[in-house]
C-alpha cells in the first residue's frame, strides 16, 4: 500500500512539469506580445529605446525555451514572479488562495454532509416522501444556472433582506473576524452548496441503490442482521466508493464553480484573480493560477486512487 | 399515498422554481409605481464614514492598490491627491490650489506660485521639485490620460528659484490652466526611486503619500480601502473624518445594498435603477461623452484595410445606421455630426443622415464585395452597449451585408494594435472638444496606428490648440469638422448624458455643482456631511 | 436475475426474448410518471425550438417601439432591450442550446466509454497512459482552455465551444467506467467469456460494457444538463458563444444587468425557465432510464 502511494506520489512530479510547458507554450504561442500589456502604445512609439530596454529587461527577446527554464527555476525557488501591473505573484497567492480555500472547503463540506445525508436517507426510504422532495429538490438545484441563483439570493437576502453583505470578503466595521466571515461567506457558500448538493444526492441516491439491490445485502438481510446494521455496515461502506469518486471529481466543478460565483460576488479570491488576469492576459498570474489548480487537481486524482485502492480490494495495487 | 406524495413533491418543485426565480424580479414589477421604494438601503443610515466605490468590473483598476490618480480622476484619489489649480464644475474655469499660477500675453510662460509650508502626509515639505518630478515623470509613463501627455510635450523647460516655478514653452497651449488643474503632484521622495514606466504599479499605491484632506488608513486587497483625515493638510478640515472606499464589480448592487453614498455612470440600466431609488438624488452632469464609430484604415507600418479604403464604402455604411434610435438606447443621449455638438455656434450644419435605401445604392455604386464579412469590434461590456451593437449589426445586415461583432476583453489592444475588424465603436469621456480633433494628429500614439499617421489635421490642431480668441477658435473648428467629415474617419454616434448619484447618508452643501466624474473639481468637500 | 448479469452468451438470446425484455422495459418506463413527464416535456420542447427554427421565426429584428415590452400584446414572452421577440429567441436559442448539450455530452461519453474500456480491460501500461491523458486534461481549468482556445483561434465560435466542452467533459465517464471495468474484470463470467476464445473487443462491448450502461447513462443525462449551463455561465463571464448567436446563455446574459433583473423579469425568467424545464426533464428522463435498465432492478 506504502509503495502504491509513493509511486502515485511520484508520478505526479512528471505529470506537473508536463502541464506547465503545456500551459507556457500554449500561452505563448497565442501570439499576444506581452510587452503590449505592460506599457501604453503612446509611451511604446514615443520612446522606443526605452521599450527596448524594458523588453530586454524582462527577458522577452530570448529564446523561449530560456524563458520558460528560468521562470521554472525561478519557481523551484518559490519565486513565482511578478504579474504584468507589477505585484509579486506570490503574494497574490499567498492573499487570494486563503480565501478561496475557505470558500470551495466550506462548500465541500457542507454539500457532501447534506447531499450524502439526504441521498442515503432517500435511498433507505425509496419513493417515500423525503425521496420525491429530496430528488425534486436536487434536481431544482441543478436546473438552475449557478450564477443566476448568486444574482437571486443577492437580490433577496442582501438588497431586499439586507441580512448579508452583497459581495467582498471583509468589511471595515466588523465586529469580530468570525462574525464577519460568516456575513460573508454564507451567501457565497450557499450559492456552491446548492449546485454541489444537487449532484451529491443523485449519486448517492443511485449507489446507494444499487448497493441495497445487491445480492449480499440481501444475504445480510436473510442472515437476520438488524436493519440498521445492514445499512451502515455493508451499504453505506460499498456505496461510499463511487460518491466519493464523484465528491472529489466534483472539485474542478466547485472551482470552475468559484471562479464565476466569485465574480458575482466580487469575491477576492484566486478564481476572481484568475478571472482578471485571463481578461488582461496576464500571463504570469495565469500560468501560477493554473498551476495552482492543476496541482490541486492531480493531488485530487491522488487521493481518488487511494481511496479505491483503500475500500474496493479488487482494485489491484501497483499493476 | 404513493401518487399524492409524487403529484406534492412535483408540485412543490414547480412553485419553488417558478417562485425563486420570480422572487426577486416579478414581485416588483407588479407594482412599478412604487418599485423605487423598495430597494431602501437596508444598512443603518451612517456608521460615521463615508461610502465610495471603485469598480474593477469594467477592467479599469484593480482591487489591490489606490488607483493612479493620473489615469482617470476619481473622488477617492481627489481627496487625496491635489493638483497646482482647483477647477470650477465646467473644468474651464481655474483658482489657486497648491499654487498661484499666471500666464505671460503670448502664452509662452507660466509662472507657478506655491503656497508657503506645504507638506506631505508623512511631513515631508511639498516643494517645487515635487512639480518638476510630476511633470517630468508623467511624459515617461504607461499609464497616463493622453490630456497631460499632449500638453506638457509643449514644454520647453522648466526653472526653479525658491517656491517659484517657472514654465516655458516651446508653443502656446490654451488648455494649459485647465489641465494643470487635472494634474495630480505626487512626491518625488517617495517615487523618485521607482521606474517611470510602470508608475502605476509601483507598492508606493499600496501606502501613498497623500498632499489632499485625506490619506489612507487602511487597505484590505480585493475588499475595500479606508481614508482618515491627512493632519498636514493646511486648508480646512472636512467634517466627515473617515472615508471607506469599496471594491465593487458593479456600481448598482453596491448601492442597492448600501455601500457607497456617491456613484456615477451613462448606461441605461445604472441611470434607470438609480434615479428610481427614493434615497438617491440624481445630478445630471455636463460632459462631453462621445460615443462614436472608428474605421480600422491603414497602421503606421503602411499596412491598409483595402476593404474601407474607399470613402463611399465607409459613408454608406454610416448611412445605414439610424444613428437617432441608437441614442433612444441611452437615458440621455444627443446625436451629434462631428466632434462639435450640434447647438454649439462653431458647428458647420453637416449632417450624417440615415437613409437604407440610398445606403444599399451606394454601397452597390461603390464596389464593394459583398460577400466579405464586415467585422465590428467593441469593448464596453455593459447591456447597453451590447444593446446598441446588436442594432447596429442588424442595421448592417439589413443592406445585406454579413456582419460579426467582437466583444474585446482590452479594447486598446485589440483596436490600435491587433486591429483585426473594420468598424470600431468606442467612447470617451473627452475634457474638451480639443481633445476629440487631437485623436487625428499625426502624432496620436493610440489613432495613428489606425489612420496611418497621416499629416493632413496636424496644423489645423496646431492651431486649435495655440487659439486664445473664440472667433479664430470657432473658424478654426468649422474648417476641422470639414476635414473630418471628407475623409470619414471617426464618425460620432452621440454624446451621452452622465448622471452622479448621492444618497441621503450625505448632506451636501448648498450650490454644489458636480462636474464631470472622471475629472476633478471644486466640490465644496469640506463642508459635506454624513446624515444623522 | 436475468440474462443480462450471467454469463449466458448474446448470441443464444433470440429476438422473441428481446422484444418481449424491449415491451417490459417500455411499460416499466411508462409506469414510471416522472421519466414520462421529462420524456414528454423533452420531445415537446425539442420539436418546438426546431419547429420554430424551421418555420423562420424572427428572432433578429430590433423594434425600436417596443422595447423591453411586458408579456401580451402580440409578443408572448414580450420583448427585449432592443426590442426583439423574446418567444422566437428562447426558440431558437432553444435549437443552438439544446444541440450543444445533446451533442458534448453524448461525443464526451462515448470517448470517455470506450477508453474508460480499454484502459480498465487491459490495465498495465495503457491503463496508466491514458489515466495521465485524462489527469492531464482533468488537471486544466476549462476556464483556461477556453480562454486559450479563443486566443489561439481569435473568435468565439460554437465550433470552438463543443469542442472544448468534449475534450473536457469525457474524463468523469472515463474514471467510472475504468474503475467498473477494473472490477468487473474479475468476476466469473469475464473469466469464463475469456475461457470461450471470445475476442477482446466483444468481451469489453458486449459482455462487460452492458453492466456500466446504468452509471454511463445517469453521466450522460447529468451532463446534457451540465453543458448547458456551462454554456450559460461561460457566456456570462465573455467567453461563450459570441453574443449574435443566441444560445439560452446569450439570452440570459441580460441578467447581468441588475436593472433587468429586477425591472423587465421576463428577459431572463424565460430564458431561465427554458434551460431549467429542459434541464429538469432531462434528468427526470435520465432517472427514469435508469432504473429501466438496471439490470439488478429486474
Amino acid at each position: 500500500m506504502l509503495k502504491f502511494i509513493i509511486k502515485k506520489l511520484l508520478m505526479m512530479i512528471p505529470m506537473l512539469f508536463l502541464i506547465s510547458i503545456i500551459v507556457y507554450f500554449a500561452l505563448n504561442m497565442t501570439g499576444i506580445d506581452p510587452i503590449n500589456f505592460m506599457v501604453s502604445p503612446e509611451v511604446l512609439s514615443a520612446n522606443k529605446e526605452n521599450v527596448d530596454a524594458l523588453r530586454e529587461s524582462l527577458g522577452l527577446n530570448d529564446p523561449l525555451i530560456v524563458q520558460y527554464f528560468r521562470w521554472l527555476g525561478n519557481c523551484l525557488h518559490g519565486d513565482f514572479g511578478y504579474s504584468f501591473d507589477g505585484s509579486s505573484i506570490a503574494s497574490i497567492v499567498a492573499e487570494r488562495l486563503p480565501y478561496t480555500f475557505e470558500l470551495a472547503g466550506y462548500s465541500l463540506v457542507l454539500s457532501a454532509v447534506i447531499g450524502i445525508g439526504i441521498g442515503i436517507i432517500s435511498a433507505i426510504r425509496q419513493n417515500g416522501i423525503i425521496d420525491y422532495i429530496g430528488r425534486v429538490l436536487a434536481v431544482f438545484g441543478q436546473a438552475v444556472p449557478q450564477f443566476l441563483v448568486g444574482i437571486i439570493l443577492i437580490q433577496i437576502f442582501a438588497i431586499r433582506l439586507g441580512w448579508f453583505p452583497s459581495g467582498n470578503r471583509i468589511s471595515p466595521d466588523a465586529t469580530s473576524p468570525i462574525a464577519d466571515a460568516f456575513f460573508h461567506l454564507f451567501l457565497p457558500v450557499l450559492t456552491l452548496t446548492i449546485g454541489m448538493v444537487a449532484v451529491l444526492m443523485r449519486y448517492a441516491r443511485n449507489t446507494m441503490l444499487d448497493v441495497l439491490n445487491s445480492d449480499y445485502i440481501k444475504t445480510a438481510r436473510s442472515k437476520g442482521i438488524p436493519e440498521w446494521k445492514v445499512y451502515l455496515k455493508h451499504g453505506f461502506r460499498n456505496a461510499m466508493k463511487p460518491v466519493l469518486v464523484i465528491l472529489v471529481f466534483r472539485i474542478p466543478m466547485l472551482v470552475g464553480g468559484s471562479v464565476v460565483i466569485e465574480t458575482v460576488f466580487s469575491y477576492p479570491g484566486i478564481g476572481l484573480t484568475m478571472t482578471n488576469a485571463i481578461t488582461s492576459m496576464d500571463y504570469p498570474v495565469v500560468l501560477i493560477t493554473t498551476l495552482i489548480i492543476a496541482a490541486a487537481m492531480l493531488i485530487c486524482s491522488f487521493m481518488v486512487d487511494v481511496l479505491n485502492a483503500l475500500l474496493d480490494p479488487r482494485v489491484r495495487l501497483g499493476e | 399515498m404513493k401518487k399524492i406524495s409524487k403529484f406534492a413533491a412535483l408540485l412543490l418543485a414547480m412553485i419553488l422554481l417558478v417562485s425563486s426565480l420570480a422572487g426577486c424580479g416579478g414581485g416588483k414589477d407588479k407594482k412599478p409605481a412604487d418599485s423605487g421604494k423598495q430597494p431602501e438601503a437596508t444598512t443603518t443610515a451612517s456608521d460615521g464614514a463615508l461610502k465610495l466605490a471603485i469598480t474593477t468590473g469594467d477592467g479599469s483598476s484593480t482591487d489591490d492598490k489606490i488607483p493612479t490618480p493620473w489615469y482617470n480622476r476619481q473622488m477617492a484619489t481627489n481627496l487625496m491627491f491635489r493638483s497646482l489649480l482647483k477647477a470650477d464644475s465646467t473644468l474651464s474655469k481655474t483658482e489657486a490650489d497648491l499654487a498661484e499660477v499666471t500666464v505671460s500675453e503670448d502664452g509662452m510662460a507660466y509662472t507657478v506660485t506655491l503656497k508657503d509650508g506645504l507638506k506631505w502626509s508623512d511631513g515631508e515639505a511639498l516643494t517645487v521639485d515635487d512639480v518638476i518630478f510630476s511633470i517630468e515623470t508623467a511624459q515617461k509613463t504607461a499609464q497616463i490620460n493622453s490630456i497631460y501627455t499632449a500638453a506638457f510635450a509643449n514644454i520647453a523647460e522648466m526653472k526653479a528659484d525658491g517656491n517659484v516655478l517657472t514654465i516655458s514653452m516651446k508653443t502656446p497651449y490654451a488648455a494649459m490652466m485647465n489641465i494643470l488643474s487635472q494634474f495630480a503632484i505626487l512626491p518625488k521622495h517617495s517615487l523618485e526611486k521607482a521606474d517611470p514606466l510602470s508608475l502605476d504599479s509601483d507598492p508606493f499605491w499600496q501606502n501613498p503619500v497623500c498632499s489632499g484632506m485625506y490619506c489612507l488608513d487602511e487597505l484590505k486587497k480585493g475588499n475595500y480601502f479606508t481614508l482618515k483625515l491627512n493632519e498636514n493638510y493646511e486648508g480646512t478640515a472636512p467634517k466627515i473624518k473617515k472615508i471607506t472606499t469599496y471594491f465593487v464589480s458593479d456600481f448598482v448592487t453596491a448601492a442597492q445594498a448600501g455601500n457607497v453614498d456617491y456613484v456615477f455612470g451613462n448606461d441605461a440600466g445604472l441611470v434607470e435603477k438609480l434615479s428610481n431609488m427614493e434615497n438617491f438624488t440624481t445630478n445630471e452632469v455636463d460632459v462631453l461623452f462621445y460615443k462614436y464609430f472608428i474605421f480600422n484604415m491603414k497602421g503606421i507600418d503602411g499596412k491598409e484595410n483595402e476593404a474601407m479604403q474607399n470613402v463611399e464604402v465607409r459613408k454608406a455604411l454610416m448611412k445605414a445606421i439610424d444613428r437617432a434610435t441608437l441614442a433612444n438606447l441611452y437615458p440621455n443621449a444627443t446625436v451629434l455630426n462631428s466632434g462639435v455638438p450640434n447647438e454649439n455656434e462653431a458647428y458647420n450644419g453637416f449632417e450624417y443622415k440615415f437613409d437604407a435605401e440610398a445606403a444599399k445604392k451606394e454601397l452597390a455604386a461603390s464596389g464593394y464585395d459583398m460577400s466579405r464579412k464586415i467585422k465590428i469590434c467593441y469593448y464596453n461590456n455593459d447591456q447597453t452597449s451590447i444593446d446598441l451593437i446588436n442594432m447596429v449589426v442588424y442595421y448592417l445586415e439589413q443592406m445585406g451585408l454579413t456582419v460579426e461583432a467582437t466583444l474585446s476583453n482590452d479594447g486598446t489592444t485589440d483596436l490600435f494594435t491587433t486591429r483585426d475588424y473594420d468598424i470600431g465603436f468606442k467612447g470617451k469621456a473627452s475634457f474638451s472638444i480639443d481633445e476629440w480633433y487631437t485623436e487625428y494628429m499625426s502624432t496620436d500614439a493610440l489613432f495613428a496606428n489606425i489612420f496611418g499617421g497621416g499629416t493632413e489635421f496636424d496644423s489645423l490642431i496646431a492651431e486649435l490648440s495655440a487659439a486664445t480668441d473664440p472667433a479664430k477658435r470657432n473658424e478654426v473648428l468649422k474648417q476641422l469638422q470639414d476635414l473630418e467629415q471628407k475623409n470619414v474617419y471617426k464618425v460620432p454616434a452621440f454624446t451621452v448624458g452622465t448622471y452622479v448619484f448621492t444618497s441621503n447618508n450625505v448632506k451636501i452643501p448648498e450650490g454644489v455643482t458636480f462636474c464631470n466624474p472622471l475629472y476633478s473639481c471644486d466640490l465644496d468637500f469640506e463642508n459635506w456631511e454624513l446624515a444623522k | 436475475m436475468s440474462k443480462n448479469g450471467s454469463a449466458v452468451s448474446i448470441k443464444e438470446q433470440n429476438k422473441s426474448a428481446a422484444s418481449s425484455l424491449m415491451k417490459k422495459n417500455i411499460r416499466k418506463f411508462m409506469n414510471n410518471k416522472l421519466a414520462l413527464l421529462g420524456l414528454i416535456v423533452i420531445v415537446i420542447m425539442t420539436i418546438a425550438c426546431i419547429a420554430g427554427a424551421v418555420a423562420g421565426v424572427d428572432y433578429n429584428t430590433p423594434n425600436p417601439t417596443v422595447l423591453k415590452q411586458a408579456p401580451g400584446n402580440g409578443h408572448l414572452f414580450g420583448t427585449d432591450t432592443i426590442g426583439r421577440d423574446l418567444l422566437a429567441r428562447v426558440l431558437y436559442g432553444g435549437c443552438y442550446s439544446i444541440f450543444i448539450g445533446v451533442f458534448c455530452s453524448v461525443l464526451s461519453s462515448v470517448i470517455g466509454a470506450i477508453l474508460g474500456a480499454i484502459a480498465g480491460y487491459f490495465g498495465g501500461k495503457t491503463d496508466a497512459f491514458i489515466i495521465r491523458i485524462s489527469e492531464i486534461f482533468q488537471a486544466f481549468p476549462q476556464l483556461v482552455l477556453v480562454m486559450m482556445l479563443v486566443a489561439l483561434m481569435n473568435k468565439r465560435g460554437l465550433g470552438n465551444l463543443l469542442f472544448i466542452f468534449v475534450i473536457t467533459g469525457w474524463m468523469t465517464t472515463f474514471r467510472m467506467v475504468r474503475n467498473e471495468f477494473m472490477s468487473l474484470k474479475s468476476e466469473t463470467y469475464v473469466k469464463v467469456c475469456e475461457a470461450f476464445g471470445m475476442s477482446k473487443n466483444s468481451i469489453m462491448f458486449k459482455q462487460i460494457l452492458p453492466n456500466v450502461m446504468s452509471p454511463i447513462i445517469v453521466s450522460t443525462t447529468t451532463n446534457v444538463a451540465f453543458f448547458i449551463l456551462q454554456e450559460a455561465a461561460l457566456s456570462f463571464i465573455g467567453l461563450g458563444v459570441a453574443d449574435s448567436t443566441p444560445t439560452w446563455g446569450n439570452i440570459l446574459n441580460a441578467a447581468k444587468s441588475i436593472s433587468v433583473v429586477t425591472d423587465q423579469w421576463w428577459i431572463w425568467l424565460f430564458p431561465g425557465l427554458a434551460i431549467s424545464l429542459f434541464v429538469l426533464a432531462i434528468n427526470f428522463f435520465g432517472d427514469g432510464l435508469r432504473d429501466v435498465l438496471d439490470p439488478k432492478q429486474q
